[in-house]
């Protein structure tokens, strides 16, 4: 495997488990660079000061905060080493919190981490994994990364335990702003049964292998293709068209009007419009002619030579 | 022979110098009803919201035949593949062009354009209703209940082309679907009736459906988002 990218302890009451990280995921997007349209050169980024008008090196820049409009004090390489901070090298676990992705928070995750034991943590790393897996809790923790201190989850996964980064409370952005109401909505019932049988016949388990970047690969496709000298084809292959869906839907549709129908029975009326039969044909509603039309039905059997 | 258990009418005609299929097909004439209605008699189903458009196979060779369009194929070269579908030659078909949008639902504005010859947007597909010929021969004299029946035989299920979806009897439970789906016509077909070129009478007829409150477009954008699966 790859170069572990951060080495540390994991600390836990008195008990220090020695662990590797290892990123758990790569990114595949495809990385662009820019280039001046006329000459086709790599462009240069410079770093400018207007105050002295001239393009300075970036050795020269210091970082600032803005404390203030317009206020900024200078935060040393220095200052930032000297940050009070128990959490280096170490993951500090805080507290064991519920497995399960509805605990505050622990939806907004950033990147995933393997974790590798040491010789000596092994048989710690272990314990405490299989403790975390039968109690079905997360381990919420601490640990510096990249000059930051970061929020964390971890859990057993597969042979090891996996850290995930969160984002800090005040990081996640409040709901107010958006138009949500949720309240506001009504369902019927026949919709609510429409939408749970689209649910139903695609119920299935979550097979990643099954899930394709299929913009990375059609994007690839035209880079590929532009590299051969070929014109790229257009993109409409990418997606087949599927008329099934389409059939589906009504498939769908079909079967939550019959079971409204059955739900709701009322004394039959005469079905003169739409709307009045809607409720009006109880009575009808035990059919099941589902998508097999002409032999289903031999009503009146006439013979046609 | 009770007339539900004909054989398709495989090779007949396909040996022996085999009759040509017309070159132009006279389409039967929808009539209209003011409502959907229940009858066992016929078979219904959703009128699809795109263009009538007759297809003729012949010698493994695509025709399109659409109301006002020279060349319909030309508009529509996506369905050059049709015929890889059909299990039989000398075939034509009945039925519905339609253009979808990248969600899958028929889009009539990417329709109007590919029928003005303006671009190759959206993504062509054809419903299929009705069977006229089949094997080199004409079934029009066949009752509808026996010639959908072959249509399904004759025609296998694609992603661009397939035979749609139909209900026996209860018109207006379908109507009630097709108003949740934002689809505002119903086409019913009696079963016991042959194939008539030129006004349909009661063979077929055409109902307008009122759309389910409060605005029907929002259920089909829901429902077609959700990925079915194939």
């Amino acid at each position: 495997m790859a170069r572990a990218m951060w080495r540390g302890a994991i600390q836990f009451g008195l008990v220090t488990i020695p662990v590797k990280l290892y990123l758990a995921t790569e990114s595949t997007s495809i990385g662009f660079n820019l280039l001046h349209a006329s000459c086709l050169n790599r462009i240069q980024m410079k770093v400018y000061c207007p105050f002295h008008d001239e393009v300075i090196s970036r050795s020269d820049t210091v970082r600032g905060y803005e404390w203030s409009k317009g206020k900024y004090v200078v935060v040393s390489d220095e200052d930032i080493e000297n940050v009070p901070l128990k959490t280096v090298r170490a993951i500090e676990i805080e507290a064991f919190v519920p497995a399960g992705r509805e605990e505050t928070g622990a939806q907004f995750v950033k990147s995933a981490y393997y974790l590798e034991p040491d010789e000596i943590g092994r048989k710690a790393f272990y314990l405490l994994k299989s403790v975390l897996a039968e109690a079905n809790k997360t381990a919420i923790c601490k640990i510096v990364l990249k000059d930051r201190e970061q929020l964390a989850a971890l859990n057993p996964y597969s042979k090891t335990m996996l850290l995930t980064t969160l984002h800090w409370p005040d990081e996640i952005r409040s709901l107010e702003e958006l138009n949500l109401p949720e309240q506001e909505v009504e369902i019927k019932a026949s919709e609510r049964k429409m939408a749970e049988q689209l649910i139903a016949s695609m119920d299935t388990d979550f097979n990643p292998a099954e899930h394709h970047d299929e913009y990375r690969q059609a994007l690839m496709g035209v880079i590929e293709a532009k590299v051969a000298g070929e014109v790229p084809e257009p993109m409409q292959k990418v997606q087949p068209t599927k008329i099934g869906d389409l059939m589906a839907a009504l498939e769908a549709s079909v079967a939550a009007a019959r079971e409204a129908r059955r739900s709701a029975p009322t004394e039959p009326k005469q079905p003169a419009k739409p709307k009045a039969a809607r409720a009006a044909k109880a009575r009808k509603a035990v059919r099941s002619t589902k998508a097999q039309p002409a032999e289903a039905k031999p009503a009146r059997r006439r013979k046609t030579a | 022979m009770p007339a539900e258990q004909l054989p398709l009418p495989v090779g007949a005609a396909a040996e022996v110098g085999r009759l040509r299929l017309p070159s132009r097909i006279v389409p039967m004439e929808v009539s209209a009803r003011d409502a959907p209605f229940d009858d066992p008699d016929y078979l219904f189903e959703p009128w699809w919201p795109g263009v009538r458009a007759i297809v003729m196979v012949e010698r493994g060779r695509l025709q399109l035949q659409v109301s006002g369009l020279s060349d319909a194929l030309a508009a529509f070269p996506e369905l050059v593949e049709l015929p890889a579908q059909l299990v039989e030659d000398g075939v034509v078909l009945d039925g519905t062009l339609l253009v979808l949008d990248d969600a899958g639902r028929p889009d009539a504005e990417l329709l109007r354009r590919r029928l003005e010859g303006g671009g190759r947007r959206g993504r062509p597909a054809y419903v299929a209703s009705d069977l006229l010929w089949a094997g080199g021969e004409p079934v029009t004299r066949r009752s509808f209940r026996i010639r959908r029946r072959w249509l399904e035989a004759v025609l296998e299920p694609g992603d661009r082309v397939t035979v749609g979806r139909a209900y026996v009897a209860d018109g207006t439970l379908v109507a009630e679907a097709l108003a949740t789906l934002g689809i505002d016509g119903l086409s019913a077909r009696q079963l016991t009736a042959r194939h008539r070129s030129g006004p349909a009478g009661l063979a077929w007829f055409k109902a307008p459906i009122v759309p389910a409150e409060p605005r029907p477009r929002p259920t089909l954008a829901l429902i077609l988002r959700l990925p079915l699966g194939e």
